[in-house]
């Protein structure tokens, strides 16, 4: 066929109008690099989330030498030690007469450097635990459980919503009041007593598991609402009344011509339910009911932070409250772009 | 001859309101009856009442309709549906709204064909296209591959009745098919009702334009606030209202 206008569809559309958005752009590969990251967390991180020295408690970041005496060289770090001073604070001695010669490619491993030398580029923990390698490692999981518990929130808040929208009467009644049941509690204090419900002697995949599981059920409630509204306006269009002329059955005519009407709206509130996800999971954790130590995520590790004198003395711990931010922040700017993309009356 | 489509003494009402007083009619095999009247005479509700997709506020008081030797009233929902689409087909008024704006036209009639047909996928889209060609769409693959807004008005209505045929239903009902259509439309999309017709389809044809109705109907039912007024062959009824709102409604159209 020759002379076809190449129609765009509405969603190649709507991509296309985000693209020329650059702050959104750079927010969603900012995302895409933090979830790279935590994807090779194994890769690129010197150290396990577990390997302690505590040789090297609240160690200050390590500077990499490049230069030797002027020349440039290959990487290495000089050796350091911890002593005490005259009002007991822990001091870091750099000794320049021994050497650790950084090795790249090790281990299965980017970057590590020669044994007994450690290599903290930002810093340690208290138990001399490598905090950058921890928060890749804990990026596993605090970005891994906000997409999870968004997801199995959305099933529920679509598939209630979209039942309760399109049947009506005692349906209808019957779910909303359910979600009421679920909204009137507020947020955080809802999570704390779906937690407490939660057995003590669960191991870590059990705890993951249980916190996706108490994110999912803080937000699906609100979701079913707006879900169920839109429904309402959605049963009464034509197509699904030819649809029902049709024959075809009510549960296929809410997946695939009422549900889908919705992706606008649901495609931005997916974005912007992550980043509250992401942020209630840090809370929980904060306060020792998320997930435990060793296993790191964000909110565990700023749960460090939590006392004034060792961010006094080693700030690097607060940098896990930096990547909550960052993410935070790109999954709600993408999030509104999205909206605005999907919006057919948002100008540019 | 037999016939395909019985309502006797239909009664609709919302409420204490009767939006249909006791009307029986008969649609013969391969006949097309026209339910004609002005807006709000009920008769988009009686179209309704046949494929039980009455709005929930509206309720069937009394009556029985009996298609093919079954009573529809009487059918569970999960039968109702098997009626819908695979034995009485709908075209709506309007093309555009009456298609999913996210799916092509293919997609949604192979929707209807797999609910109700055994068939395997290369199939389903040989007999969409035959379907679809039957229909005297120009060029059936890209029908099938277009999107509803990208169709013209008159090609829509087509795909529409395309989509109503696909299933194999031997009773359309086609709800005031022409309306949105420019009056050129109108009679080609008149002259697809009448090769369905001889193949052997019956239609009940909604509309409120008697010009329509007297060039393509067998058999007219005059509708007014509910009440069945007059009920004859078309020809006798043209040439011969005896009601005096027949007689009004000819007036206006001559």
């Amino acid at each position: 066929m020759k002379n076809v206008v190449k129609h765009q569809s509405r969603i190649q559309l709507a991509f296309a109008s985000f693209r020329r958005n650059r702050v959104a752009m750079l927010c969603f590969w900012a995302l895409m690099v933090l979830y790279g990251m935590a994807i090779f967390a194994g890769f690129i991180c010197p150290y396990s989330y577990q390997d302690e020295n505590r040789d090297f408690s609240y160690c200050p970041p390590t500077k990499i030498e490049f230069y030797d005496q002027g020349h440039l060289s290959q990487p290495f770090i000089y050796k350091r030690s911890l002593t005490f001073n005259d009002i007991h604070r822990r001091v870091y001695v750099t000794d320049h007469a021994v050497r650790y010669p950084l090795r790249f490619f090790n281990n299965g491993r980017l970057f590590t450097v020669e044994a007994p030398g450690r290599l903290y580029i930002w810093g340690a923990d208290a138990r001399g635990r490598d905090i950058f390698s921890r928060i890749w490692y804990g990026a596993r999981i605090s970005l891994s459980i906000g997409i999870l518990g968004v997801l199995i929130s959305f099933i529920l808040g679509l598939l209630i919503g979209g039942i309760a929208g399109y049947y009506g009467g005692w349906v209808d009644s019957v779910l909303m009041r359910l979600c009421e049941m679920f909204m009137m509690v507020p947020g955080f204090y809802l999570m704390l007593a779906l937690r407490a419900a939660v057995p003590e002697n669960f191991n870590s995949v059990q705890v993951y598991a249980s916190v996706v599981i108490i994110l999912a059920l803080i937000g699906w409630a609100s979701l079913a609402r707006i879900i169920r509204g839109m429904t309402l306006s959605l049963r009464e269009r034509d197509f699904v009344l030819a649809a029902k002329s049709l024959g075809v059955p009510d549960i296929v005519i809410i997946f695939k011509h009422i549900l889908p009407q919705t992706i606008s709206f649901s495609m931005a509130t997916l974005m912007l339910t992550v980043s509250s996800y992401i942020l209630a999971e840090a809370g929980l954790s904060v306060v020792g009911l998320g997930i435990q130590d060793p296993i790191p995520s964000w909110g565990n590790l700023l749960s460090d932070a939590m006392e004034i004198v060792p961010v006094i003395f080693a700030p690097w711990i607060l940098l896990p409250g930096l990547f909550i931010f960052i993410a935070v922040m790109c999954f709600n700017v993408t999030g509104d772009a999205l909206r605005d993309a999907f919006d057919p009356m948002f100008k540019e | 001859m037999k016939d395909l489509l019985i309502i006797d003494n239909l009664t609709v009402s919302v409420g204490t309101k009767l939006l249909v007083n006791r009307v029986s009619f008969e649609v013969g095999q391969g006949k097309i009856v026209a339910i004609a009247g002005g807006s709000g005479s009920g008769k988009t509700t009686i179209g309704l009442s046949i494929l039980r997709l009455l709005p929930s506020a509206l309720s069937i008081e009394q009556g029985s309709i009996i298609f093919e030797g079954r009573h529809l009233l009487g059918l569970s929902r999960r039968e109702m549906q098997h009626y819908r689409g695979k034995h009485i087909g709908m075209v709506f008024q309007e093309p555009l709204s009456a298609f999913d704006p996210l799916f092509t036209i293919g997609q949604q009639m192979d929707e209807v064909l797999s609910v109700h047909t055994p068939l395997s996928g290369p199939q389903r889209y040989k007999k969409i296209l035959e379907v679809l060609s039957e229909v005297e769409l120009p060029d059936p693959l890209r029908a099938y591959r277009s999107y509803p807004h990208q169709l013209s008005g008159g090609m829509r209505q087509r795909a529409m009745v395309a989509q109503a045929i696909v299933a194999g239903p031997s009773l359309i009902i086609a709800d005031e098919p022409t309306s949105s259509l420019d009056v050129t439309l109108q009679v080609k999309i008149m002259e697809l009702f009448k090769r369905l017709r001889d193949k052997n389809m019956s239609i009940l044809l909604i509309a409120h334009d008697l010009g329509m109705i007297a060039h393509l109907a067998d058999e007219v039912i005059i509708l007014h606030q509910g009440e069945l007024v007059e009920k004859g062959e078309v020809g006798k009824i043209m040439s011969g209202p005896k009601h005096d709102y027949t007689k009004a409604l000819i007036e206006a159209f001559q």
